[in-house]
């Protein structure tokens, strides 16, 4: 593992690592105590949309990727604002209608010049330089929005009828956090692909929810736990050789287990 | 001299097609303790959130402190209904508390110390300031409605609104709760909705039953009504009945407006008509 090291495109694998796991500790953290689960699943799947679009223009796949999930996440805001009883089902249709738009995309892309696989799994061990930037770029506008309008955000999320009558334009938070999920989804197709994101939002919250008692101990300790698990999934994949993604999903979900065990134990 | 704080006047609502509440006059004046009653689906909670401009007004008028709801907002201190869900939410005691301070503040993460200073002092004054650091989902159901009340009171308001403050809390920490309320009512206006007929009979001066349309009695004289002698004494809808009863054979007087009596009377039936119906389900 240490000769690894020396090959840039494992620096880059383990940089993008822990630019993803932070950011999807952060926003993962938000998108769990706003049960918006489901709704970032739709946004992942929906994004495939984005990437078939992008392969068939030829333009960067980051770009197509993001304002498609972007798209989606405004779609769902104006949605869950109008109708919310009937959202989950708005949600299965955007999530469905958006791989299918991917898919048909590519079939219309004159020969086969991209492996959709990699979308789908995952390819940290192909991270460029130029998706670092972008990486640390939204980590960078996450940090800044969740700490300048922390207790905004925090007031929302835990009572967002009362929010409202404190002044907060909670549909505005709402719809931020919506869209810094998205972005946050891009991102993360790059290291455990599209399918698998929703793990990687929800597994490591899961387990610091349970030992934090403020929100911002969540935020902190997900991105710590998701590192650990991202960092040791990697290893997994490099020694054994196997896809980065699920390897990463299923250290993930071994800790989860582990955690509940400990937990059991205890009590 | 008492001052309204609370004036509906000729105010209908309705969600899509279905009239939720017609024609409902109300004068809610200062300190007076003011319960709402009425049956689930009655149009209460559209009432509060109407009175707390949660909902646009369709027809009629609703001033609070003479200005539209939402122009008042910052002198009403509401605690919401359901203080049990999000129980897992990563947040202590005294952020939910501080969170009553989150629409006059500048952005940026940190709470000031006059903040935190006031945030302590509403939980004093509600007994809980030693659970300060605790997380909120470890507290009993009453604990955690004493927190909501601070919350409230940190906007120092001059009403306080609350709904269902004592469903899913255990019969003392209910009695608690209304102690505190009564307390509290020497500053401020309370108006509380409530489906517990004995508990507002002794606290509250007047009651609306709000069922669609509204009746408001007003209950300010308890030696007409409260029949019980001390605190321990069991009171309950099947004594109501009972005094009802026998207060329709002898004591009752004639009233002078016949009309408004004969649909108050309507008005309490159909509470009770409820209030059979739940004990027999």
């Amino acid at each position: 593992m240490i000769e690894a090291l020396q090959f840039s495109f494992m620096q880059h694998a383990i940089i993008a690592g822990i630019l993803v796991s932070l950011a999807a500790g952060i926003i993962g953290s938000l998108i769990v105590v706003n049960r918006m689960v489901f709704l970032a699943g739709g946004i992942a799947h929906t994004s495939y949309g984005g990437i078939g679009l992008a392969v068939f223009l030829g333009l960067p796949i980051f770009l197509g990727a993001s304002l498609f999930a972007v798209g989606a996440a405004l779609l769902i805001a104006m949605l869950t604002h109008r109708n919310r009883h009937r959202i989950d089902t708005f949600i299965g249709l955007i999530w469905a209608v958006g791989m299918a738009i991917g898919v048909i995309f590519v079939d219309l892309t004159p020969g086969y010049n991209v492996d959709l696989m990699s979308y789908l799994f995952g390819s940290i061990l192909a991270v460029t330089t130029q998706d670092l930037y972008f990486m640390g770029g939204l980590l960078a506008i996450i940090l800044f929005v969740v700490v300048f309008w922390y207790r905004q955000i925090l007031a929302v999320s835990y009572d967002s009828e009362y929010a409202q009558l404190r002044g907060i334009n909670t549909r505005f938070f709402y719809t931020l956090i919506l869209i810094l999920s998205a972005l946050t989804v891009v991102i993360a197709i790059k290291v455990v692909g599209l399918i698998l994101v929703i793990a990687m939002l929800t597994i490591p919250i899961y387990i610091a929810e349970k030992l934090s008692n403020s929100l911002f101990a969540m935020m902190f300790l997900s991105g710590a736990i998701a590192t650990l698990f991202t960092l040791t999934g990697l290893w997994f994949s490099y020694t054994f050789d196997l896809t980065s993604g699920a390897s990463i999903i299923l250290v993930s979900a071994a800790g989860l287990g582990l955690f509940l065990l400990a937990n059991k134990l205890k009590s | 001299m008492s001052q309204a704080v609370i004036e509906i006047k000729n105010l209908s609502f309705a969600y899509e097609d279905q009239l939720v509440l017609e024609d409902v006059n109300i004068t809610v004046e200062e300190r007076d303790f003011f319960a709402i009653i009425g049956p689930n689906g009655g149009g209460k909670s559209t009432l509060l959130k109407l009175t707390l401009g949660l909902l646009p007004i369709q027809q009629g008028e609703i001033r609070v402190l003479g200005k539209p709801p939402q122009k008042s907002r910052d002198k009403i201190g509401y605690v919401p209904q359901n203080t049990n869900i999000n129980t897992d939410f990563p947040i202590k005691v005294i952020e939910v508390v501080l969170i009553g301070h989150v629409g006059d503040r500048r952005p940026l993460f940190g709470y000031g110390k006059d903040e935190i200073a006031c945030a302590m002092g509403a939980l004093a004054q509600v007994g809980m300031e030693k659970f300060a650091n605790e997380k909120i989902g470890s507290l009993s159901g009453g604990q955690r409605q004493r927190v909501m009340i601070a919350r409230a009171l940190c906007a120092h308001p001059r009403i306080l609104i609350l709904d269902e403050p004592t469903a899913s809390i255990d019969p003392q920490g209910q009695k608690e709760i209304y102690e505190l309320l009564e307390q509290l009512n020497q500053t401020m206006t309370i108006l509380v909705v409530s489906h517990d007929l004995s508990i507002i009979l002794k606290y509250a001066n007047k009651v609306a039953h709000v069922n669609h349309s509204v009746v408001v009695h007003d209950i300010s004289d308890k030696s007409k009504i409260f029949h019980t002698h001390s605190d321990t004494e069991h009171l309950c809808e099947i004594e109501l009945l009972q005094m009802l009863g026998s207060e329709s054979c002898n004591t009752c007087t004639p009233s002078t407006e016949s009309t408004q009596e004969g649909e108050k009377h309507k008005g309490e039936k159909s509470q009770w008509q409820e209030s059979k119906w739940r004990e027999t389900k």
